[in-house]
């Protein structure tokens, strides 16, 4: 205790040495100095002052310790809160935004890696490829994914007939069967499509580019009794497929029924509550909301389907989905890119099969587990809210302790960064909520940049205009 | 009295969560794995539900999978006799929560100090493909070998080797995936005939054999399915009948015997050729026919 107490006179001792030094280099009083000066008083000699002082000290709760310190983390941040310039300023930030995206600039990105390499970037991916989202979820008590491997259509129409025997309830070949092969392979298929009224096939969507009327490929066998749906996803073809177009509007004849995905007829014919649902929505686009790797699905080899060795009652009642399965990560045969590939930006392989793309799409609509994204106006609020807090904390350190600005501007941008990427994260994981979060962490890094511009604008009004500014005294 | 009530409560919750019953799924399996139920021995079917009391006998080169829960994957890839109450372990899945995710994350990254040089770090640099792999497998099969129908008489199974090795291994298996051969030997032939490895095969089943230099190991199986003679007959009375109605013996020997070649059953094919070859000597197609059949498939 007496160690502390020596301690703390030695410090008086230091504080008024340092006011004597800055009185004789300077000539002028140095305020803070001054200011702690004053509060120990004349009587800073006094050990028992000193005593008093340390002992009151450690007697203060930890929760007043912690309050003491919000309250000073609530000054910082909205001392300047309601002052013109930070409004202003925080306005600038949006003016400047707006600017780069609608003045036609030339594409200055053009090499630039970063842009290049987050063009496909979503923050959520990282719930998936690092977090372990879905790691633990059970399997899918809808769904049965078979394997159709190698088979050709002779092997497909045994499958079909197979899985039907079994008492699938609806089943779904994503296989794109285009044009005439193989006469008598071809009549096996035919009578196959014919015989399982539950079947339901692939077919493809092409978007007219332009102008260029969008044309729908039906598959080889369809006809207007078979139920079709579209397997392809509307994204580029090295994009990480996070949307699904359940409906498409037929432009040749707008009256007449939309056309169909894959995995919307599907689900029609699984579950027509479900397929309601899915119609109110109406949404053009839907996220998907993966939840399930290829391992959470129970996928059956083909071959063993045909040689006797699945327990029927696994397919009976259920979606059969027939599609080529492969989780060598060498074989990139019809795999796309999700959010569970591993490498979330950046370069890496495809990690996927599109059938448990599908699979995932229909496993969301039955649980009724829709990503809700929150409309643009909500986005941009959240981004004019949070960048208007960080501006006024930024020209709190700006003009009282300049000296640290920089620094401290840098470690709020990381831990800013961390912790509403994280909020974006638990919205999106735990209330299935998408908002996004690029436009608000755009502004916190632009907020310190906009600020020195944002002097030199308010400096210049003031001369020109006697703008009341809190900069106007200030010079960096 | 109110401690020992709580005391008493979270013995019995503990209790109950431990002696919860865990239910396992086939999830898939390869080869001869057989399930034993209330003392039953069957075999598994993919999608099957086991209870803990069950148990499974996995043989050399098998493999199984199993779902816990429906939520817990394992595999079980050593031989053995398993009760599945082993494996309550396996049903525990811990993905933790995504905050706790996220924090270790976030610390991982940043206390990490990236992936070093290629001077500092040749394992993570110079770990790429390269090149395409053809093997380092001396043996090489001729590819009409993959599969073979044999009934009767006598046909050799070859190899050719581009080592300079003098010693060969024989390998003959029951199962395209098992790892012990019902028959192996050594040979400084590069061939062996089917007929000496006759006993080790049952008719009406198939079987596959490899071949590698001794001491190697070769991935490429081939297979002989072993047919029975009504199989035989009946592709036989085919080809007679799918002749011209006037045809003489040698003519109709010689179209079979290219039928047979077609069906793969090569064995049954060389006596056909031969016998078209014996029947008219002076027809040079049988004779060179034959001589040519002979060279392929190494007869001597």
């Amino acid at each position: 205790m007496k160690q502390r107490i020596y301690q703390f006179t030695e410090e008086i001792s230091r504080i008024r040495l340092g006011l004597t030094t800055t009185r004789k280099q300077t000539g002028q009083v140095y305020p803070q100095l001054l200011n702690r000066l004053q509060k120990v008083g004349d009587s800073f000699l006094n050990i028992e002052f000193a005593n008093h002082c340390y002992l009151s000290y450690m007697r203060k709760p930890l929760h007043k310790h912690i309050a003491h310190h919000v309250r000073n983390a609530h000054r910082r941040i909205t001392k300047y809160l309601y002052e013109r310039d930070t409004i202003f300023a925080t306005l600038w930030v949006f003016i400047f935004i707006l600017m780069v995206k609608v003045l036609p600039l030339p594409n200055m990105h053009f090499f630039d890696p970063i842009e290049i390499a987050l063009e496909d970037f979503d923050f959520n991916d990282i719930t998936y490829s690092k977090l372990k989202k879905t790691v633990g979820d059970s399997l899918d008590q809808h769904i049965v994914i078979i394997n159709i491997g190698e088979f050709d259509r002779e092997g497909l129409a045994m499958l079909i007939n197979a899985t039907s025997s079994m008492g699938a309830k609806v089943i779904g070949l994503d296989a794109t069967l285009e044009g005439a092969k193989d006469p008598y392979k071809d009549s096996l298929m035919r009578d196959a499509i014919e015989r399982n009224k539950n079947l339901v096939l692939a077919s493809r969507f092409h978007p007219g580019e332009g102008k260029e009327e969008s044309v729908f490929t039906p598959n080889y066998f369809s006809t207007p009794e078979t139920k079709n749906g579209y397997v392809n996803f509307l994204s580029k073809e090295w994009a990480t497929v996070r949307i699904w177009n359940p409906f498409i509007k037929n432009e040749e004849h707008p009256d007449s029924q939309p056309y169909q995905s894959f995995a919307t007829t599907l689900i029609q014919q699984y579950d027509p509550a479900a397929f309601e649902t899915l119609k109110k929505r109406k949404h053009s686009t839907e996220i998907i909301n993966y939840s399930r790797r290829t391992n959470q699905y129970l996928v059956i080899d083909g071959e063993d389907l045909l040689q006797g060795k699945v327990d029927p009652g696994i397919i009976k009642g259920r979606i059969a989905l027939l599609g080529y399965i492969n989780t060598n990560p060498e074989d990139i045969e019809d795999k796309k890119y999700t959010p569970f590939n591993e490498e979330f930006a950046g370069k890496s392989i495809p990690d996927m099969n599109g059938i448990v793309i599908h699979a995932n799409i229909i496993s969301m609509a039955l649980d009724g587990t829709y990503i809700n994204k929150l409309p643009l106006w909500a986005t941009i609020l959240f981004a004019v809210v949070i960048g208007w807090l960080h501006m006024s904390f930024f020209i709190h350190y700006y003009l009282e302790n300049h000296i640290w600005f920089h620094l401290v501007a840098k470690i709020a941008q990381l831990i800013s960064a961390i912790l509403f990427v994280y909020v974006g994260m638990e919205l999106f994981s735990r209330f299935r909520i998408k908002l996004d979060m690029t436009l608000t962490l755009v502004v916190i890094v632009l907020a310190v940049d906009i600020i020195y511009f944002y002097e030199a604008f308010a400096v210049w009004i003031h001369k020109k205009f006697g703008y009341t500014t809190v900069f106007h005294h200030k010079h960096h | 009295m109110r401690k020992f009530r709580f005391l008493l409560l979270a013995s019995l919750i503990t209790a109950t969560l431990f002696s919860q019953d865990n239910n396992f799924m086939v999830y898939s399996f390869k080869g001869n794995v057989t399930v034993v139920e209330n003392k039953v021995e069957s075999k598994p079917k993919v999608g099957k539900m086991l209870s803990s009391v069950s148990s499974v006998k996995i043989p050399a080169g098998a493999v199984l999978t199993l779902i816990c829960n429906q939520n817990a994957m394992f595999t079980i890839k050593k031989a053995g006799n398993y009760a599945l109450n082993e494996f309550k372990d396996s049903c525990v899945v811990s993905a933790g929560s995504l905050s706790a995710n996220y924090a270790r994350y976030v610390w991982e990254q940043m206390t990490s100090h990236g992936e070093g040089a290629p001077g500092t770090n040749r394992k993570m640099y110079m770990n790429t493909v390269g090149a395409v792999s053809r093997s380092v497998n001396n043996i090489w099969i001729d590819p009409r070998l993959d599969t073979i129908n044999y009934a009767s008489g006598n046909f050799p199974l070859t190899w050719k080797s581009y080592s300079d090795a003098n010693e060969f291994d024989f390998f003959l298996y029951d199962n395209a995936s098992a790892t012990n051969p019902i028959f192996k030997t050594t040979t400084k032939a590069m061939q062996i005939p089917i007929t000496s490895i006759l006993k080790y095969m049952k008719q009406g089943n198939t079987y596959y054999w490899t071949s590698a230099v001794k001491g190697e190991n070769n991935d490429e199986i081939k297979v002989i399915n072993y047919t029975s003679k009504d199989a035989y007959d009946n592709v036989l009375d085919q080809l007679k009948a799918a002749g011209p109605a006037y045809e003489g013996e040698a003519e109709q020997a010689f179209r079979i015997a290219f039928g047979l070649e077609d069906a793969r059953y090569y064995s049954e094919a060389y006596q056909y050729y031969q016998k078209a070859a014996n029947l008219k000597p002076d027809v040079w197609l049988y004779r060179s026919t034959m001589m040519s059949f002979k060279k392929d498939y190494d007869i001597r």
